[in-house]
C-alpha cells in the first residue's frame, strides 16, 4: 500500500501526465484481468452451473496454479452475481446468455500446455553415503533423529540405542549394525566405527569397502565379516572370504574365511574362535524383520477393530480382507452397512503396509473407488495411509465429490506437495463467499518416494478450524473465516483416489488421479483431536 | 416491443458485460471485494433503471455511465480509505478506461497465453496473490521472502504480463 503522500504524488503524476495514465490503465486492467481468470480457480464450470449445456468437460481443469484455465468456467462468478439478481427479478433461467458469452473462446488441452523449459540447476538433488533399509527394534538416543527404513544417510554420526539396523553403502556394501552402537559414516566406502557390533557383507562390487576402528583398519577383500567393538575389547571375525587388518602398531594381516581375533584393552592381537551366530546376518534381520511386520500388523489390527465400532464413524475402509474382491471395497463400519462399500475401478490389489494387509493401487488416469455415502454432517476428519509414487498430476486426488456443491468438501494434494482441503459454502452458481482453500506448506520430499504416508484433515466448524496432519503431527492450522466455513457438509457420490465420472460418453476429463497406492480411509462425522490423528498413525505405522 | 422482450434483452446484454462492468470498475478502484461490491450495485441501478434502457441503442456507454457514477459513490463513502484515485481523476480518466473495458475479453485471452509463460515461481505468486487472495504479508511469510521483494516480485510479474498482452493485441491487430 502507498502512504499518503505516495498516493497523492501518484495523483499529480496521472493529472499532468497521459502516457502515465495510459500506461496505469494497462496495468490496471491487466490486474482486473488477472482477477478474472484467479477467480476461475476452482470454481465450477459451465456446464455445472447448468447440466444441460452441451460442452464436455474439459481437461483443463488441471491447472496447477488455476491461472491457465480457459475461459468457460472463468467469469462464473459475476455471471453468478448478475444472474441471481436477474434470476429472482424475473424468475427466469437465461443460460442462452452464458453460453453465448463464454463459447467463443479457445480451449486448451493439457498436453499442449507448455510447461517451463527446463532449468538443470533446479534438477532435484539428494545427498548421502548410504541407505537405511530395514529398522528392527530400533529406538534412537535423545542426540539422533530418527531415520525411517529407505531414508539416505548423509556423512556423519549414526548410532542407535537397541535393535538392528541395516544399512546399505551406495558402493553395494551392507552393514547389520546391532545397538547399541556408534558409528561415523564417512564417505559411500568408508565408515568408522565407535562401539557396538555389525556384520558387513560385501559382494565383489562393493570391494575395498573399509572400517576402521580406533588404530585398526579393516579392509573387506570381498566377503562377509563380523565386528565387535567395546571400551575393552576389539573383536573381527571373518565369516567367509577374507579380510585385509591394518593395525597401526603392527604388521598388516590378512585374515581369512572362519577366523578371528580379538584384542584385550591394549594388547596385541590374538587368535580367537569364530562364531558366526553371534552376528546377525541379513537373512536373520529379515526373519526378525517379519515378525516385527506381524507384531505391528496385529498392533494395527487391534486397534482397527476397535474402530469399526467407532459411533462417530461416517465410513471406514480398512482394506483388510484378504483374497477376492469382486471389485468391491467392503465398508468395515460395524454394524455393517454394505450400502457403503465401493465400488472398484480399473485399480488393481497390491500388498498393503504389511504382507497380511492389502492395498489398492491408482495408475490409470481412470482408476478410483467409487462410493455413495448418504446423509449430512457437521465437523469431519478424513484420514488415509497413502504411498505416493509421485505427484505428477496437478491436482493428485485423495477424496473428491464428484460435484463442488455446498457442503461438499474436496481433498488432495497439488502437484508442488501442498495438501488442499476445501469445502464449498455456497451452490454452484449461487453468489456468496468463495470457498475457503486450506493448504498447507509443502510436505513432499523425493525420498517420501514409495513410502507408506498418514495423511489427515480435521474440518472443526465449533473452532472454524481445519487442520492439516501427516504423520500423526499438525502440518498446518487454518483459521477460516465463519462465512467460509458450512457448518453442515456432505458427501454423496464421491472417488477416493480421483475426482468424478466423464458426464457423458465421449466426455474428456481431468486427470486427477493419485498415482501410489492407498491402503487405508476413513472418515468420522467429527473433528478428530490431535492426539486422536496421532494415536491413528502410531497405531498403523509401520 | 413485448415487455417481457425488452427484459430478456437487458439481462441478455448486462450478462454479457459484466467482465467489461468488472474490467471499468476494478481499473478505478484498484480493489477485487471493493470492485465487486460496485458492479454488483450498479447492476441494481441499471435494473432499477430498466425503463431508460432502449434496445436498438449500444448497452455498454449507458452502463459504463450507470457504473462511473457507482464508483464516484463509493470514492464518496470511502473518503477516509486511502483510494488511488480521486473524483477529479475518475472524470479524466473515465473514456480511457472505457475504451480498455470494452477490450477485457481480449485481454484477458493474450494474458492466458502469458501467465503460462511465466516461471514456475512467478506463477505461484500470481496464484497466491490473486486466486487465492493472500496479502502480500502472508505471502513473504509463506515463501521465506521479505515483503520488499514479493512486492517488487508482484510489479515486475505485472509488468511482464502487461508487455506480453500488449504484443500479443499489437499483433493481432
Amino acid at each position: 500500500m502507498l502512504d499518503e503522500q505516495g498516493i497523492e504524488r501518484l495523483r499529480e503524476i496521472l493529472k499532468s501526465d497521459v502516457s502515465a495514465r495510459s500506461h496505469f490503465v494497462n496495468m490496471q486492467m491487466i490486474s482486473a484481468a488477472i482477477q478474472l481468470e484467479g477467480d476461475a480457480g476452482l470454481t465450477p464450470q459451465l456446464e455445472d452451473i447448468h447440466p444441460l449445456t452441451p460442452s464436455p468437460r474439459h481437461p483443463n481443469t488441471l491447472s496447477p496454479s488455476h491461472l491457465v484455465t480457459p475461459s468457460r468456467r472463468s467469469a462464473s462468478f459475476l455471471l453468478a452475481v448478475a444472474a441471481s439478481l436477474l434470476i429472482l427479478m424475473l424468475g427466469i433461467w437465461l443460460v442462452s446468455s452464458f453460453i453465448t458469452d463464454d463459447s467463443d473462446r479457445p480451449s486448451q488441452v493439457a498436453g499442449t500446455v507448455d510447461r517451463e523449459v527446463r532449468d538443470t540447476s533446479k534438477e532435484p538433488t539428494a545427498h548421502g553415503v548410504a541407505m537405511v533399509t530395514r529398522l528392527v527394534g530400533v529406538t534412537w538416543g535423545d542426540d539422533q533423529t530418527a531415520v525411517e527404513a529407505g531414508d539416505a544417510l548423509p556423512a556423519g554420526r549414526f548410532a542407535i540405542q537397541t535393535g538392528h539396523a541395516q544399512i546399505e553403502f551406495f558402493c553395494g556394501a551392507t552393514l547389520v549394525v546391532e545397538g547399541p552402537a556408534e558409528l561415523e559414516l564417512e564417505s559411500a566406502i568408508y565408515a568408522r566405527m565407535k562401539h557396538g557390533r555389525l556384520r558387513a557383507h560385501v559382494p565383489p562390487a562393493a570391494r575395498g569397502f573399509s572400517i576402521e576402528v580406533d588404530d585398526l583398519k579393516v579392509v573387506d577383500l570381498g566377503t562377509e565379516f563380523g565386528l565387535s567393538v567395546s571400551p575393552n575389547s576389539t573383536g573381527v571375525q571373518v565369516f567367509d572370504g577374507e579380510v585385509e587388518l591394518h593395525p597401526s602398531t603392527s604388521e598388516r594381516r590378512l585374515l581369512k574365511s572362519g577366523q578371528a581375533v580379538v584384542r584385550k584393552a591394549a594388547g596385541e592381537y590374538q587368535d580367537a574362535q569364530a562364531v558366526p551366530e553371534s552376528f546377525v546376518d541379513i537373512a536373520g534381520l529379515e526373519s526378525r524383520a517379519r515378525l516385527q511386520d506381524a507384531a505391528r500388523y496385529g498392533r494395527w489390527k487391534e486397534w482397527s477393530d476397535k474402530l469399526r465400532r467407532d459411533p462417530r464413524l461416517i465410513a471406514y475402509y480398512a482394506f483388510a480382507e484378504q483374497g477376492d474382491w469382486e471389485r468391491r471395497l467392503a465398508c468395515s463400519n460395524e454394524p455393517a452397512n454394505p450400502k457403503l462399500d465401493g465400488a472398484i475401478v480399473g485399480a488393481r490389489e497390491v500388498t498393503g503396509r504389511w504382507n497380511a494387509k492389502r492395498a489398492l493401487e491408482f495408475k490409470q488416469p481412470a482408476d478410483r473407488v467409487r462410493v455413495q455415502i448418504p446423509g449430512e454432517y457437521s465437523s469431519l476428519t478424513l484420514a488415509c495411509w497413502a504411498k505416493i509414487d509421485s505427484l505428477d498430476r496437478w491436482y493428485n486426488s485423495l477424496f473428491l465429490t464428484d460435484g463442488y456443491d455446498k457442503g461438499e468438501p474436496h481433498w488432495q494434494i497439488l502437484d508442488d506437495g501442498r495438501l488442499y482441503f476445501s469445502v464449498r459454502p455456497v451452490n454452484r452458481g449461487e453468489p456468496g463467499p468463495r470457498d475457503y482453500k486450506a493448504l498447507s506448506p509443502s510436505f513432499w520430499k523425493p525420498s517420501l518416494n514409495g513410502k507408506w504416508i498418514h495423511l489427515a484433515v480435521t474440518y472443526d466448524v465449533d473452532t472454524d478450524t481445519i487442520v492439516h496432519y501427516l504423520n500423526g503431527k499438525a502440518r498446518s492450522r487454518h483459521a477460516v473465516p465463519e462465512a467460509q466455513m458450512p457448518s453442515t457438509t456432505r458427501i454423496g457420490t464421491a472417488s477416493i483416489g480421483n475426482w468424478a465420472l466423464p458426464t457423458q460418453p465421449d466426455a474428456r476429463f481431468a486427470i486427477r488421479n493419485l498415482n501410489g497406492s492407498m491402503d487405508e480411509f476413513v472418515m468420522f462425522a467429527a473433528a478428530l483431536t490431535a492426539d486422536e490423528v496421532k494415536e491413528m498413525y502410531e497405531c498403523g505405522r509401520r | 416491443m413485448e415487455q417481457t422482450e425488452i427484459k430478456e434483452q437487458f439481462v441478455r446484454q448486462l450478462t454479457q458485460h459484466q467482465n467489461r462492468l468488472y474490467g471499468y470498475v476494478y481499473s478505478l478502484l484498484g480493489d477485487h471485494g471493493r470492485a465487486a461490491d460496485v458492479v454488483q450495485e450498479t447492476n441494481l441501478v441499471l435494473w432499477r433503471k430498466i425503463d431508460e434502457f432502449q434496445p436498438d441503442k449500444p448497452f455498454l456507454p449507458w452502463a459504463f455511465a450507470i457504473a462511473r457514477f457507482q464508483v464516484l459513490a463509493c470514492l464518496r463513502d470511502h473518503k477516509r480509505d486511502r483510494l488511488l484515485l480521486d473524483a477529479e481523476l475518475v472524470e479524466v480518466m473515465s473514456d480511457e478506461v472505457e475504451r480498455k473495458a470494452d477490450q477485457i475479453d481480449a485481454i484477458r485471452a493474450a494474458l492466458r497465453h502469458c501467465l503460462q509463460l511465466l516461471s514456475a515461481n512467478n506463477r505461484e505468486l500470481v496464484d497466491r496473490r490473486y486466486d487465492r487472495g493472500m496479502s502480500v504479508a502472508d505471502i513473504a511469510e509463506a515463501v521465506d521472502r521479505t515483503i520488499g521483494s514479493i512486492k517488487v516480485a508482484l510489479l515486475r510479474i505485472r509488468r511482464q504480463l502487461a508487455e506480453c498482452v500488449q504484443q500479443r493485441l499489437a499483433a493481432e491487430e
